[in-house]
């Protein structure tokens, strides 16, 4: 009984910290122009997908933080849950088959899968009708928040691991 | 770093089935066969309270940065004048910003008058938490008579249309976004067409093949044709005529909303067939 009432209670804790991401992102994209090149969602899909190193829960948390992102984006829903859920199970596995405690692995991982959400993103736009007017912009927004992204999850799973280490 | 537990459950097949629901919603959207505006709508009116709150709690931290700890620099010189120095200095930030908001405000009023149809005014909260799409999020929504395709505008122009709206809260697709697209008169030559946002922070003209006509510094007003938004409101303005490629030549748009400078917005609740903000004389 106890063990479910902390399973439901980590449930919780984990629906609201995907939903705190995707109103952050959100608020402070509106407030603070150069966060619109940060992509909180996708650095969650792939920490968790880092830490957790487990591809069932990683495609979860990928598909439900990528509907909660289309939904208040007004893209078609499945657009982004499609691309979180696919960088989600990459990211467990990656995580599980390569060493990515270096952290020149994890910056050169989150460039490349920023790159790559950002490319299924795009293909599932045109897909769908709602592709780019200008493909030279988007490339170039891509490789700027790879980099942002980079660095901002360096800096997450830094804390992460100090975290770790002290309660450990 | 990690906790790697090993699982027997075959990790791909969870995968499988995600990505087929994910492909499953989008084809029916794109087919038009099921309509998802109740999920979008429901979880807005969930969710809006909430990104209030924080938008609240966001603006007074940088209320308070921008009032105090920027000028904490500035501060260290002064350190002979009072406390009370800091405090007036505090208070009359935000009195300026109170004047700033009231002088934003007041527009917005003369315009409303000048518009004479039914509008309200709303406060942005959030934005696109997606990258590639132009949205906002605006705190005003059915409650206050704001219907799908609701035209968004400020005193310099047209900023889009709302394409979710919850109960109180509302999405407005930025006429920046890659999917909108809005019919335009020029000005000066009267000469129709379509503008397309680019994603970006321009727009750009869509098949233009004999641009004589259109030169640098040529405003773009609404022509009303696209049945969306009302004719005679200010678009932009064009900022670079690209030679041909191919068939077409690119014209490029620089709007006449400073998107990022955004805080309040004025929203048409009824459609009305003309407008005499910036239509030529």
């Amino acid at each position: 009984m106890t063990n479910r009432i902390d399973k439901f209670g980590l449930l919780v804790k984990l629906a609201i910290s995907l939903i705190a991401v995707v109103l952050i992102q959100g608020i402070l994209g509106y407030r603070l122009r150069f966060f619109g090149y940060f992509d909180l969602p996708l650095i969650i899909t792939i920490y968790y997908g880092f830490t957790l190193g487990r591809p069932i829960p990683a495609v979860i948390i990928g598909t439900s933080v990528g509907l909660i992102q289309d939904t208040l984006a007004g893209v078609p829903l499945g657009t982004n849950g499609f691309s979180k859920t696919l960088i989600g199970y990459l990211a467990a596995t990656t995580g599980t088959k390569f060493d990515v405690d270096l952290p020149v692995a994890r910056a050169i991982a989150i460039f490349l899968f920023t790159l790559g959400d950002g490319v299924m993103v795009t293909v599932l736009g045109v897909v769908t009708g709602a592709g780019p007017a200008n493909y030279t912009s988007i490339m170039l927004h891509w490789l700027v928040s790879g980099v942002f992204n980079s660095l901002l999850g360096l800096l997450m799973f830094g804390i992460h691991d100090r975290v770790t280490h002290v309660s450990t | 770093m990690r906790v790697v537990l090993p699982s027997k459950k075959p990790s791909w097949i969870a995968l499988v089935v995600l990505l087929a629901f994910h492909t499953l919603l989008l084809s029916v959207q794109t087919n038009h066969r099921f309509d998802t505006s109740f999920v979008r709508v429901w979880l807005l009116d969930s969710l809006g309270p909430v990104e209030k709150v924080v938008d609240f709690v966001a603006g007074e931290i940088q209320s308070v940065w921008h009032g105090y700890f920027a000028l904490i620099g500035e501060h260290r010189e002064n350190l002979r004048l009072h406390s009370d120095n800091d405090a007036l200095r505090l208070e009359l930030a935000t009195r300026q910003e109170d004047a700033g908001e009231l002088a934003r405000l007041r527009k917005l009023l003369d315009m409303k008058s000048a518009i004479g149809g039914k509008t309200v005014a709303a406060r942005i909260i959030g934005r696109s938490p997606a990258s590639g799409s132009q949205t906002l999020m605006i705190d005003r929504g059915s409650n206050s008579g704001i219907v799908r395709d609701s035209t968004v505008l400020t005193p310099e122009g047209v900023v889009g249309r709302a394409i979710i709206v919850g109960s109180d809260y509302s999405i407005i697709q930025l006429i920046l976004d890659s999917q909108s697209a809005v019919g335009f008169v020029v000005r000066s030559s009267r000469r129709l067409g379509i503008l397309k946002g680019s994603g970006a922070s321009a727009l750009e003209m869509e098949y233009i093949e004999d641009d004589n006509d259109i030169k640098q510094g040529d405003e773009l007003l609404t022509s009303g044709q696209d049945q969306i938004y009302p004719k005679g409101l200010s678009l932009g303005f064009v900022v670079y005529v690209g030679p041909r490629q191919g068939n077409f030549k690119i014209v490029r748009i620089r709007p006449s909303v400073s998107f990022g400078k955004l805080e309040e917005v004025l929203c048409m609740t009824d459609r009305i067939p003309d407008v005499s903000i910036g239509q030529a004389p």
